[in-house]
């Protein structure tokens, strides 16, 4: 096979980019003495660089089989991933882990590469190392904290079942592989069309996606999620709910659509046939019924984020299950605008928890009187996970029923849109419950504020206003307001999605 | 590979690893770990993948396993002593891992192709570590330079992990 | 005469002792050994696939082995990362016990 160097760098060059940004701002972190402001400056730049490279791809192009496919649909999700890469590097800038700030940005970036080469990729190997690789820099990026004994324990739980699940996939790809004898997408579904589904191919099948209903939080996977999103530091917490989810649905889309293709059986109600897709049917009732019942019993935000993702996996699932391109489009629509919108509502919750030293509802009470401006987008973001127009996720919601109704004979999958419905409806409850804290509660007084800070000691008190905060307040406003756009104009984004999609 | 030296060696993987998860002391369980790698590197010598075979007992009972022992050194770990089983979670946990091997039990009992023979190979192909290593940097160079950053990020994650912090 | 099936059953039984382990046992080291025992199944199933796919050139099917060979590079340096983490967790807590982690509620 013909390989050559500069073309593989050419085809390759975002990654490569980001890779030497990655380095650069390891040096610097090292070597200057205003390093955190001087590392962030690198990263923002280094992303900025690598996005535009992107732009500059050919159209179409596939190497080493797949290993690395240049197609609209990876371009568009490498640009997805290096926008929020970008939003997640100004918020780490309000984390108080601020020692090794170099090494932190490094190994966020580094994870972005694992979610490029994921969205990216049509191959099991490199779909295998691209999920080792941003599970590993999460690991890392979830324990990194070491001023918080809560952040150590969050990564080891991430990293156990992080690691039991690709030992999953691991196996299960390795039955795959093993009655295929190929490991391209494309071939895999040829060799599926032409034999029967024997139990070894479907047990590969079945453990295959467990290992990806953990890496999107789905139920009964998602033991880590809560703990993850509450134990880490705010940015690693938005960064796990947001681009590791975005990439892990892309390639997920694309090994069940594309790999699976031809054994998806049917999750209609009444007429289940075995196959992927009773499989992910499962996992999305379960994910929605248990999200959002666990979710009300909350009373922490970032905890409450984490169970409200799991219902919110249950969600995006129905897509898939649905599947065709207007099932596959309107995943990746309500993945991309739930990223977008959970990084902005990290954000908040980031500058409430460096302005009052915690997360709970406590810390968020009368939020509207100390920052009108962060109340608004948070309820903006509320607003948009519990599916009220219109904003995005009101949108994204009712393409994904529709799709999912119309999906297969009779509108088998009604009975799994109509537990979405019930299950947006609860969901309704807590989040407006976060909405009556942040604007009707009296404010703390100072006595208890000050008592939250004696339970995390070494934490600014009550400071309201730093010149830091500037950038991650517009951030978290621009994000808000992407938030609202993309709910009157879903077009803008939509379009290119289904463009995007072969 | 004679019959009885394949169940002799496969005996072995599986009885030091039930091994690793019987043993109460840390190093009980990692000393059985090696010995279960030393059978499963010998299976691989069965099916003709000496290349993998060396690296298994290289990587893991040389670097792997050093590693395991120097941090239940490192943090002194003894035998576990005898703590109160939580029965319902032991129980749940039991009943999965048997559900488990029911299935792979039974999925690979009805596998057609599982009561083959392996089919014969071309003599003298003893040249495999050639043959894998063209594959490595011909077909699979991308993924082998993505492994490197991968070991970068393994490596920065260990040193800033477990750095202990000046005060 | 050993057949493929028998490979597959040792793979199948390594993997269900590891997973027994990570489900079993309290002690995180030696979960993260049970965790070597889950990736090694793979790996034997992936050899013995090798071995039973044979090219038409006679030579076992090599795609497999090098997937093994990218396998155990990743577990290494997965097994690094887990022992930091182990590591870090023991200078706050004294522990390496996942019964005495509890500050995060289930």
């Amino acid at each position: 096979m013909d390989m050559n160097y500069l073309e593989l760098l050419k085809l390759a060059s975002p990654e490569a980019i980001v890779v030497a940004t990655a380095l650069a701002v390891l040096a610097v972190g090292l070597t200057s003495k205003n390093a955190p402001v001087l590392c962030s400056t690198v990263g923002v730049l280094g992303l900025i660089l690598a996005a535009a490279e992107v732009f500059m791809l050919p159209f179409n192009a596939t190497l080493f089989h797949g290993m690395l496919v240049i197609s609209p649909l990876a371009s568009l999700f490498k640009v997805i991933c290096l926008t929020l890469a970008f939003f997640t590097v100004i918020l780490a800038r309000s984390d108080r882990s601020s020692r090794h700030h170099g090494e932190y940005l490094a190994l966020l970036l580094l994870a972005t590469i694992g979610l490029m080469l994921l969205v990216g990729s049509e191959e099991l190997l490199m779909i295998f190392i691209g999920l080792e690789l941003t599970g590993l820099a999460l690991y890392v990026m979830t324990a990194f904290d070491k001023t918080d004994i809560r952040s150590a324990e969050a990564g080891l739980k991430y990293f156990l079942f992080g690691s039991t699940a690709s030992a999953f996939t691991l196996f299960g790809l390795s039955l795959v592989y093993g009655m295929c004898a190929t490991t391209g997408l494309a071939a895999i579904a040829q060799k599926l069309v032409a034999q029967p589904l024997s139990p070894l191919l479907a047990a590969g099948i079945v453990m295959t996606l467990i290992g990806f209903a953990f890496k999107i939080a789905a139920a009964p996977f998602h033991l880590w999620a809560p703990d993850a999103y509450q134990g880490a530091p705010v940015s690693s917490a938005a960064f796990i709910a947001s681009g590791s989810k975005v990439a892990s649905f892309v390639v997920l889309g694309k090994i069940v659509l594309v790999g699976f293709g031809p054994a998806h059986g049917s999750a209609a109600w009444h007429a289940m046939v075995a196959g992927w897709m009773p499989v992910l049917a499962v996992l999305a009732a379960l994910s929605i019924v248990l999200g959002n019942l666990v979710a009300l019993a909350q009373s922490n935000v970032r905890r409450l984020l984490a169970y409200s993702a799991v219902a919110h996996a249950g969600y995006t699932l129905l897509g898939l299950v649905a599947g065709g391109r207007e099932g596959f489009s309107a995943t990746l629509f309500y993945t991309t605008v739930y990223a977008f919108t959970l990084v902005g509502a990290f954000g908040v919750v980031a500058l409430v928890r460096r302005e009052t030293g915690g997360d709970d509802f406590v810390n968020f009470s009368a939020l509207w009187s100390r920052s009108p401006l962060l109340a608004g987008c948070m309820a903006i973001f509320m607003l948009s996970l519990a599916g009220l127009p219109p904003l995005a996720g009101f949108f994204g919601k009712f393409y994904l029923f529709s799709a999912a109704m119309r999906a297969g004979e009779n509108h088998g999958l009604l009975w799994l849109v109509a537990l979405a419905l019930f299950g947006s409806l609860i969901s309704l409850y807590y989040y407006l419950i976060i909405l009556k804290v942040i604007f009707s509660e009296p404010a703390l007084s100072e006595v208890e504020r000050g008592h939250q800070n004696l339970e995390h000691p070494g934490q600014p008190r009550g400071r309201l206003r730093e010149g830091g905060d500037f950038l991650q307040r517009t951030t978290v406003a621009v994000l808000a307001i992407a938030v609202l756009f993309f709910g009157i104009l879903p077009g803008a984004l939509l379009a290119r999605i289904i463009a995007a999609l072969p | 590979m004679p019959p009885f030296l394949f169940w002799f060696f496969a005996l072995m993987t599986l009885g030091f690893g039930a091994g690793v998860i019987i043993n109460r002391s840390p190093i009980g369980s990692a000393l059985s770990l090696v010995l279960s790698f030393i059978g499963l590197s010998t299976l691989f010598l069965s099916l003709n993948a000496y290349f993998i075979s060396v690296i298994q007992v290289l990587v893991y009972a040389g670097a792997v396993m050093v590693l395991f022992l120097f941090i239940i050194m490192l943090l002194d770990l003894r035998a576990e002593e005898r703590r109160k089983i939580n029965v319902v979670a032991f129980a749940g946990g039991a009943a999965v891992a048997l559900a488990l091997f029911v299935q792979v039990y039974r999925i690979i009992g009805a596998l057609g192709a599982a009561r083959q023979a392996f089919p014969p190979l071309r003599s003298g192909n003893t040249d495999d570590v050639r043959r894998v290593g063209l594959l490595l940097f011909a077909n699979y160079n991308l993924p082998f330079q993505i492994v490197g950053v991968l070991v970068l990020v393994a490596t920065i994650g260990v040193i800033v992990l477990s750095k202990r912090e000046l005060r | 005469m050993v057949t493929l099936g028998d490979y597959l059953l040792v793979s199948g039984l390594l993997f269900t002792i590891g997973f027994a382990g990570v489900m079993l046992r309290r002690n995180i080291i030696i979960i993260f050994m049970s965790l070597e025992l889950m990736l090694n199944a793979a790996n034997l199933s992936l050899v013995a696939f090798s071995r039973f796919r044979v090219q038409p050139d006679g030579l076992p099917n090599y795609h497999a082995q090098v997937f093994v060979f990218f396998i155990i590079t990743v577990a290494a340096a997965e097994v690094a990362v887990g022992l930091a983490i182990i590591v870090a967790l023991y200078r706050a807590r004294r522990t390496t016990h996942v019964e005495d982690i509890a500050t995060l509620k289930f």
